[in-house]
């Protein structure tokens, strides 16, 4: 594939989607749904109000501190569980307990404990991929081929050393992959943990609009916009697949 | 650049840029105009309904003037303001009834010291039903906002007033604000909340009203307003300035249409967020639909609730009037006069 399909591809499908979405509801009549047009001015009216702007960063600013806690402890819990099969046999289970609970089941226990403050929709947003990221990383570690850590150990590495200098290193790439899928899920729950009453944040503005009688485009308008920044997100973090100490790991190096 | 020195640079700086601009933009934390509240103040919780009204009204109109004497908190459903209250996050709350009388049953220490409103619910069925009694309801499916809301106990009284049994027809629970679009879509068969959900179904040209509460249960109460146990003993002066600014600024709406007119702009623009007209016409349209005078609770009022809670299944019956209402600051402030207040342009 050259460029210009690569770029012309996604393109023309999300074109077409978007004239099926105007005619489908051009063709039912419903004058509740939005057309994309309504959209479009339910995001330009939001901008003129400097909201849109506001909810963006509100958003982000949970999202980013929600999963940066989530990586910081995660990472270190999982290579350790990966790495200790005593850690690994006694945590497990308490883990894969509390993964599939939904962060919708935990709101009324984060508003207890943090009010309605930031703090709650933080709290949230890092309860849905601290799991992810322990499982991916620990996970790793279970994969890892033998023969770093045997290397290592014969050059006589100490167990920080053996940690941060070949564990890690040699799972990293499926770390990445791990915080890939768990940034996405950090940023599908912030509607569900901004349904808490903060007065800011994407989340909030469908909330929000639901209030508002008829204002679905703006239910929309939010949709939209999570979903576009979830794509940039993304765009962000595939960035890291360009560097060397990344790329070993992935089996074709011609993307 | 290595890989470590660019993702520790990139992170240091998406976080501080992310977090400045949080806390300019959305927590004002860089403005020298002082924050909403002084140190006298506690939160409210509240819905964007006008049982609740009479709360952004009096903290709009003492913004003006004397300066605010608690921040209102806006939530978007029931169960999230009443888990705020719960851990002591608000100080007070409007909330509906019989929850509050429930929750004093369950010990939790509240108390009802102030009425929200009389009246301001309806019972909407789509224009193109042929459903126009509340016999032709039978086997019909009702959404009603909560098992705890006055509008399912009023939907128990207007079934015994017909001669129905509660089995008759089918009682979901949904959040008010998704009951237009419901409705809109015929996947129920009638809705009954607060205005002004009710309200936009008729402006919106789908939704007739069935019958009005005021036509069912003359002067219903659905919310009320409640103080922490802890507030009425340590706090009651907050309190009592709390109710007499409710119990004014209900007069004040009251006063005449060109105020319930004001607020209707200034609640949707500042505090509700919702198109202005929505507000004008349920204050409007009947007048009556909704009203914010005779609000001191009265034993009467709330032992029929407590009855019709109890047939209804909700209430236990284990509180009584005298545990749950404290009516000592409504006497007082009930002496008061309206706002003497006009919205200038």
């Amino acid at each position: 594939m050259n460029r210009a399909t690569k770029i012309l591809l996604p393109l023309g499908v999300a074109a077409i989607a978007l004239v099926a979405w105007h005619c489908g509801v051009r063709l039912l009549r419903s004058d509740l749904f939005p057309t994309p047009l309504d959209v479009v001015r339910g995001i330009v009216e939001l901008a003129q109000a400097g909201l849109l702007l506001k909810y963006i960063v509100a958003s982000l600013f949970r999202v980013t501190w929600g999963f940066g806690l989530a990586v910081l402890i995660g990472v270190p819990l999982g290579l350790v569980l990966g790495w200790y099969s005593r850690f690994y046999a006694a945590l497990n289970p308490l883990l894969q307990i509390l993964r599939p609970i939904s962060p919708i089941a935990w709101i009324p226990l984060a508003i207890l404990w943090f009010g309605v403050t930031d703090a709650a929709p933080i709290f949230l947003i890092f309860l849905a991929s601290v799991f992810p990221i322990t499982v991916a990383s620990c996970a790793a570690v279970h994969n890892m081929q033998p023969v770093y850590v045997r290397a290592a150990r014969n050059f006589g590495l100490g167990t920080v050393a053996l940690f941060r200098q070949v564990i890690f290193r040699a799972c990293l790439p499926q770390i990445l992959t791990g915080l890939r899928i768990a940034l996405g899920i950090a940023w599908l729950v912030v509607v569900a943990a901004e349904m808490i009453a903060v007065n800011s944040g994407l989340g909030y503005l469908i909330i929000d609009a639901r209030n508002a009688g008829k204002r679905y485009d703006l239910v929309v308008a939010g949709m939209v916009l999570i979903g576009l920044i979830g794509l940039g997100l993304d765009y962000l973090v595939r960035q890291l697949e360009k560097f060397d100490e990344v790329r070993w790991g992935y089996a074709s190096n011609s993307r | 650049m290595t890989l470590r020195r660019t993702i520790l640079l990139f992170v240091l700086a998406w976080t501080v840029a992310v977090t400045l601009l949080h806390g300019a933009l959305n927590l004002n934390l860089f403005s020298r105009k002082p924050a909403a509240g002084g140190a006298k103040s506690g939160r409210i919780g509240f819905l964007p309904v006008t049982c609740h009204l009479t709360c952004p009204v009096t903290d709009f109109i003492n913004k003006q003037g004397e300066g605010s004497i608690f921040e209102p908190l806006r939530f978007a459903s029931w169960p999230e303001l009443k888990e705020a209250y719960l851990s002591g996050y608000t100080k007070a709350t409007f909330i509906l009834a019989p929850m509050a009388i429930a929750l004093r049953e369950q010990g939790v220490p509240i108390k009802i010291v102030y009425l929200g409103h009389r009246d301001g619910s309806a019972v909407v069925v789509h224009k193109d039903s042929d459903i126009h009694s509340m016999q032709d309801l039978r086997g019909k499916r009702i959404a009603v906002p909560n098992r705890y809301s006055n509008q399912r106990l009023l939907f128990f009284r207007a079934l015994k007033q017909a001669g129905m049994k509660p089995d008759d027809v089918e009682m979901i629970e949904m959040p008010p604000p998704d009951m237009p679009a419901a409705l809109y879509a015929k996947s129920v068969d009638a809705i009954s909340s607060g205005e002004p959900f009710m309200g936009q179904t008729e402006l919106d040209g789908y939704g007739r009203v069935l019958w009005l509460t005021k036509d069912v249960w003359p002067n219903f109460i659905s919310c009320v307003l409640a103080v922490s146990e802890d507030a009425i003993e340590n706090d009651r002066e907050w309190v009592q300035e709390l109710v007499n600014g409710i119990a004014r600024s209900g007069k004040w709406l009251d006063q005449d249409m060109d105020n319930r007119m004001d607020a209707a702009k200034f609640v949707s623009r500042n505090y509700y967020n919702q198109n202005p007209r929505l507000l004008e016409f349920v204050l409007s349209k009947p007048p009556d639909r909704v009203t914010y005078t005779e609000l001191v609770p009265l034993k009467p009022d709330f032992e029929e609730i407590e009855q019709l809670g109890r047939e209804s299944g909700i209430l236990e019956g284990t509180a009584h009037f005298d545990d749950y209402v404290d009516p000592s600051f409504a006497a007082e402030a009930n002496r008061l006069s309206a706002y003497d207040w006009k919205n200038e342009p």
